[in-house]
């Protein structure tokens, strides 16, 4: 890998320029209303020396995790039926839009009321915003099935197991991968925000503690944490999972 | 043993019409019997339903009315083995060339037992010893309708149905491909029904050739070709076959059309 690439100057050049403007204005505001950048890695720093942060955040990935798995079977399963059968299409399709169209943060609100301060408030209110999006983007994906491929399968008599495992999963690879995505990146925003309102632990209920102390410098440095493992998920898990997956295609030119 | 590989007795085929209001007749009391072992072909123009002939017999079409049979070898009605090699490939692309024919043997239920050795024997075959590990779409077209074609003879079938499958390599390409196929079938020979709209194909490949007509298919003439194998391309006895046919054929056609 070269070190020096001429088409990374200008992301790095404005990168620079964001970190200086922010530093020049830091220095107008008190560093708990607005820190400079230099003062919130510090709080970042600080936070992860502390084994109870990761106790922190480890609950809230269970959640996110939780979350986004509960809705991405079950969104595919739906969007999978939903492409294949006529008749189950009609059945979800006014749930879906009911879903989609619903303010989230409505249910976000609602699973407190219902659920309490519990580990299932979070997890219904992922389940709930993102399954419709999984839903529809898995419908596509079946209604889009080469159907040369299909009869080449029944020529052959594959068993309903054997078509699903090698010629319509495979198909539908691109559309769960670009569901994981959407759904990882809505999943712990929704986190966040529901347990801001109704956990007893986690990074949301962090965030509410230190916007009641007002101390911004403080939620931006949890924020930024949070971010910065996201960030690490998507680079070190999902990205060299959907190269491997996709392995078989010919590299773009 | 059975004599016939494929039984056709009074086959009718009906489209609905692109408007949506009535049917229109594809095949109209068909009648075909082909012989075990023998390589047939259905030479007609475009349109004419010779596809869907081939899918109705594969089993991928409904028929209106009509019987078709396929028999295996030893004269079984059901569990008759049949390969495919359509126009296009049709490779599943995220599957290596020998996961592709392992999908065929594992559709068919062959002992895992004998996979590697297939895979070997038949890719040996069609020339594409060494590709194994490689992706269809590392792979040209010609290469991958080679697998195709491995693919169906790998489940050693009863009947191989061959539906123009080089009729998207370019005419080179093709042309290596027929010689190549007659040398294969020295090796493996199951039963052939192959679909054209190529005479000159036929006559070369075939040692029955059936034409069809249009609107609604029928069989109008059947014909032995008893030249010897190995056939040069450029045999004049072929040529001379080829002449006759195409006469016969315009006179014919210009009956259906007028």
């Amino acid at each position: 890998m070269k070190l020096f690439r001429p088409e990374a100057v200008p992301g790095f050049l404005s990168a620079i320029g964001l970190l200086l403007v922010w530093t020049g204005v830091s220095l107008f505001f008190l560093p708990t209303f607005l820190p400079s950048p230099l003062a919130l890695l510090n709080q970042v720093i600080s936070i992860f020396s502390h084994a109870a942060a990761y106790l922190v955040i480890g609950k809230t990935l269970e959640r996110v995790l939780a979350g986004l798995v509960l809705s991405m079977l079950l969104g595919s399963l739906i969007g999978l039926v939903m492409g294949l059968r006529r008749s189950v299409e009609s059945f979800f399709d006014g749930w879906i839009m009911v879903l989609l169209t619903f303010p989230s943060i409505c249910w976000a609100f609602l699973a407190v009321l219902w659920f309490g301060l519990s580990d299932i408030a979070p997890i219904f209110t992922i389940v709930l915003i993102v399954l419709p999006y999984v839903a529809m983007n898995i419908w596509e994906g079946a209604k889009a099935i080469d159907k040369d491929l299909s009869d080449m399968a029944t020529v052959f008599r594959a068993p309903r197991f054997l078509f699903l495992r090698k010629v319509l999963i495979p198909q539908l690879m691109p559309y769960i991968f670009s569901s994981l995505r959407i759904s990882f990146a809505l999943s712990w925003k929704i986190a966040l925000v529901s347990e801001a309102f109704g956990a007893s632990r986690g990074v949301g209920k962090e965030l509410m503690y230190w916007f009641q102390g007002t101390r911004a410098d403080m939620m931006l440095a949890w924020g930024a944490s949070f971010m910065l493992l996201m960030v690490a998920i998507d680079a070190l898990v999902l990205r060299p999972w959907e190269n491997r997956v996709f392995s078989w295609r010919p590299a773009a030119v | 043993m059975a004599s016939h590989a494929v039984v056709i007795d009074g086959l009718c085929k009906k489209f609905p019409t692109p408007s949506g209001q009535g049917e229109f007749t594809v095949i109209e009391s068909l009648s075909l019997q082909i012989a075990c072992g023998s390589f047939a072909s259905i030479v007609g123009p475009s349109g004419c339903g010779k596809s869907t002939l081939l899918n109705i017999i594969a089993g991928i079409e409904p028929r209106d009315a009509g019987e078709v049979r396929v028999q295996s070898q030893d004269g079984a009605h059901s569990g008759a083995r049949i390969g495919y090699v359509f126009q296009s490939p049709r490779l599943l692309n995220w599957l290596t060339v020998e996961d592709n024919i392992k999908f065929a043997l594992e559709a068919q239920n062959i002992g895992r037992s004998s996979w590697d050795e297939r895979v070997a024997k038949y890719l040996h075959m069609v020339g594409l010893a060494g590709q194994e590990r490689n992706f269809p779409l590392k792979l040209s077209g010609g290469m991958q309708q080679r697998v195709a074609i491995a693919r169906a003879l790998a489940i050693e079938p009863d009947i191989l149905l061959m539906d123009e499958p080089f009729s998207h390599l370019d005419e080179i390409t093709a042309r290596k491909m027929r010689v190549d196929l007659m040398q294969i079938l020295e090796h493996a020979r199951p039963t052939i029904l192959f679909v054209t709209h190529s005479l000159r194909e036929a006559v070369f490949l075939s040692e029955e050739v059936y034409m069809m007509s249009v609107k609604p298919a029928r069989i109008f003439k059947h014909l032995r070709v008893d030249i010897p194998r190995p056939r040069e391309p450029e045999d004049p006895r072929l040529f001379d076959l080829e002449k006759g046919l195409v006469k016969e054929f315009f006179a014919v056609l210009e009956q259906d059309f007028r």
